[in-house]
């Protein structure tokens, strides 16, 4: 019985230390959002963002942006884009993760020499790719032309066809180190007790991976992985300095075309209802990921 | 009692510095670099020229800039003065962004002396909203070497163009660069050829535009103009010009300067943009209005007019390699007309038409830019790609 009203005051009291972040959280999180949302139920145009009056239009900007094509390809592309990073950069993070703790010399330099790469802005990421990937001085195409992959130089920015994946490469490279660095700390977080006794019971270095390092590694692993969604998912910079979206669309995604109605074009209900959609794919994704968080913790208990 | 006497007389000296205090005018522009230095001389001179206000400029980048705007007008912090691309003033104009300035616009000398094309681009409903800042256009920029190599000389006509690009393109140089990128810049460029073949802004789907796209199309096709047009801005088309990788190009007189740093041994002179049935140009240059949320539209107003003088008008277009939008400005000066380079821009400049006005030109534009974008990268037919463009218009023409 006593327990159960110290319990009852604790919670009153923890309610009180959580109200500041609780406070910061409606005004700066929240508020946005909220207001996005009722802006895309709006009819806010050229015509009428200074004066109060601002109709409810209900779902007619998504009924709108839904009618395109722009918005189903930008969806597509960004969910390609997406998950292109994300295999590319997972599985050659995975492994510069691997090289790096297998213990030699130099390799806590080398490694601290990769995450460079990380902290390059991704502007200026996306000139030098770009510059890399232009067929009449880019290295990359010298190179492929040169031990004879190509007949000729490709213009891998300007084709529809290649674009995106122009775009993939270079946000790959900033991907890598993140991946490699955050595995790696999973990595050392595995004790090596575990692998030596494996050792001793007479298990090969594939069956340590697979029954050791492996599932031993799923937290970071999830955490990699939706970390690096979110974070691939709504690109903005590398994409609008690489090609402003372009060749018609080709690289579009939710961010640029969201942007491109509310600030080229002035139509900021539409951007608004743009930028929800890509709102909810996250908080789909989040949603997702916190199930299976959860689902993981109750197996363990 | 003469202590009493000097602090109420040091009281009242405290009290009129406070008061002769210059109120502070912010100006919101986007001329870095090379641009930056001439507008912060009109900035000092009117600082200099009265001690009622105190202009302090901000730059901020072009994308950014805008977008500081329309979050401004969502209820945020504003200039007192504003500048804009010419094409997006009506639509800043229709947001609220700028306070009518009709009345003072027609008690002032400068009424009237404006050419028209940009003078039309600071209204809004027959109501003034700001005055030209300046104005630019586009003409040709051809290698003298190159066009002396290939017996060619400065093409004047589209047929002309198209035979010179022939004998102009070898391998690793391309006879002529353009920016034909997804946005105002794309159609700003696309322009001068649309218009050229007689055909309108409204009606996009006519034989004319048709002909006009497809013209740039097959210079694409045949290997004359890289693809990359379609990702550069116009300082990348400055680049491949500047470093020998085009013949010839499309660009401003904002770029002169930076053909002369780039390439200071290079052999090159201007000439109008070929034409079709008739020469055109696409008239390019940005506005200063006051912001309706200004609390100084008095002071904003001596601003205008000071930056907007003749005398001041001048040296600063002197000195910025741009075009006074102002008449007599232009006329009164042997400048543009003794200047090698200017004389040619100056020429191309009678020709320059303005884009829009409309509120609704951004949408007008991306209909534009979008069809450039489809035809040269051969997503669609040029024919389709206009047919497209013309629904948009239409769209934006009637909401």
């Amino acid at each position: 019985m006593r327990r159960a009203t110290y319990e009852k005051g604790d919670r009153r009291v923890g309610y009180l230390w959580v109200l500041p972040a609780l406070a910061f959280m409606v005004a700066f999180i929240g508020y946005p959002i909220v207001y996005n949302l009722i802006l895309s139920f709006q009819k806010v145009d050229v015509m009428n963002i200074k004066t109060a009056v601002k109709p409810f239009i209900g779902i007619d900007n998504y009924k709108e942006i839904f009618s395109g094509d722009v918005l189903s390809t930008s969806v597509m592309n960004t969910l390609f884009f997406t998950i292109g990073c994300l295999v590319l950069q997972f599985s050659i993070g995975f492994a510069l993760a691997l090289f790096f703790t297998s213990g030699f010399r130099l390799q806590i330099r080398l490694r601290g020499l990769l995450t460079v790469a990380w902290m390059v802005p991704s502007t200026v990421v996306a000139l030098l790719f770009k510059f890399m990937l232009s067929p009449s001085c880019g290295i990359l195409n010298y190179i492929l032309v040169g031990i004879g992959i190509l007949r000729e130089p490709i213009g891998w920015l300007t084709s529809s066809s290649t674009a995106l994946w122009g775009t993939i490469i270079a946000n790959t490279w900033i991907g890598i180190p993140f991946n490699m660095i955050l595995l790696t700390a999973g990595i050392s977080g595995i004790p090596d007790e575990l692998y030596e006794s494996a050792a001793i019971d007479g298990a090969t270095s594939a069956q340590r991976f697979f029954w050791i390092t492996l599932p031993l590694l799923k937290p970071a692993m999830y955490a990699v992985l939706i970390l690096g969604f979110v974070y691939t998912f709504k690109v903005f910079d590398l994409i609008y300095v690489m090609t402003n979206g372009g060749p018609v669309h080709a690289t579009e995604v939710l961010s640029t075309y969201a942007y491109k109605l509310s600030f080229e074009r002035f139509h900021f209900s539409e951007g608004a209802a743009a930028a929800n959609v890509l709102f909810a794919c996250l908080f789909i994704v989040a949603l997702g990921y916190l199930r299976l968080v959860r689902g993981d913790e109750e197996i363990r208990a | 009692m003469r202590k009493f006497l000097l602090l109420s007389i040091g009281l009242v000296m405290l009290a009129g510095l406070c008061f002769a205090q210059p109120v502070e005018i912010k100006v919101w522009h986007y001329w870095g670099g090379f641009e930056a230095v001439p507008f912060q001389a009109v900035i000092d001179g009117f600082n200099a020229s009265q001690t009622k206000a105190k202009a302090v400029a901000q730059y901020l980048p072009r994308e950014e800039l805008n977008r500081q705007y329309t979050i401004g007008l969502a209820g945020g912090n504003l200039p007192d003065v504003a500048m804009v691309d010419n094409p997006d003033h009506a639509s800043y104009a229709a947001m609220g962004l700028f306070l009518d300035i009709t009345d003072r616009v027609k008690a002032w000398e400068g009424y009237g002396k404006f050419f028209e094309g940009p003078w039309l681009s600071c209204t809004y409903q027959g109501k003034v909203y700001g005055v030209p800042q300046n104005s630019n256009c586009l003409a040709l920029y051809y290698n003298v070497d190159m066009l002396k190599a290939a017996g060619v000389n400065p093409p004047a006509t589209w047929d002309e163009l198209a035979a010179a690009a022939k004998k102009l393109t070898k391998s690793g140089v391309y006879a002529l660069a353009i920016s034909a990128i997804g946005n105002e810049e794309g159609t700003f460029q696309y322009l001068p050829w649309l218009l050229s073949s007689g055909a309108t802004i409204t009606k996009l789907d006519s034989p004319e535009s048709v002909k006009s796209l497809t013209f740039l199309t097959n210079l694409v096709k045949n290997g004359f103009m890289s693809s990359e047009v379609i990702n550069w801005t116009q300082a990348d088309a400055e680049k491949q010009f500047a470093t020998g990788r085009a013949a010839m190009m499309v660009n401003g007189p904002w770029n002169l300067q930076a053909v002369q740093t780039d390439a200071p041994s290079m052999n090159w002179y201007l000439a109008k943009i070929p034409k079709d049935k008739k020469y055109t140009s696409v008239l390019g240059g940005e506005n200063m209005g006051i912001t309706a949320t200004s609390q100084y539209p008095n002071e904003a107003w001596s601003f205008l007019k000071y930056m907007s003088g003749t005398s001041v008008m001048e040296s600063y277009m002197t000195t910025s390699g741009k075009f006074p939008p102002r008449s007599d400005v232009m006329n009164g000066s042997d400048f543009w007309k003794s200047d090698r380079l200017l004389k040619v821009f100056a020429d191309q400049m009678q020709f320059a038409m303005p884009r829009g006005p409309h509120p609704r030109w951004p949408d007008i534009s991306n209909a534009i830019s979008t069809a450039l974008q489809e035809a040269l990268s051969k997503t669609k037919t040029p024919g389709q790609a206009l047919k497209d463009a013309q629904v948009k218009v239409t769209k934006a023409l009637s909401s």
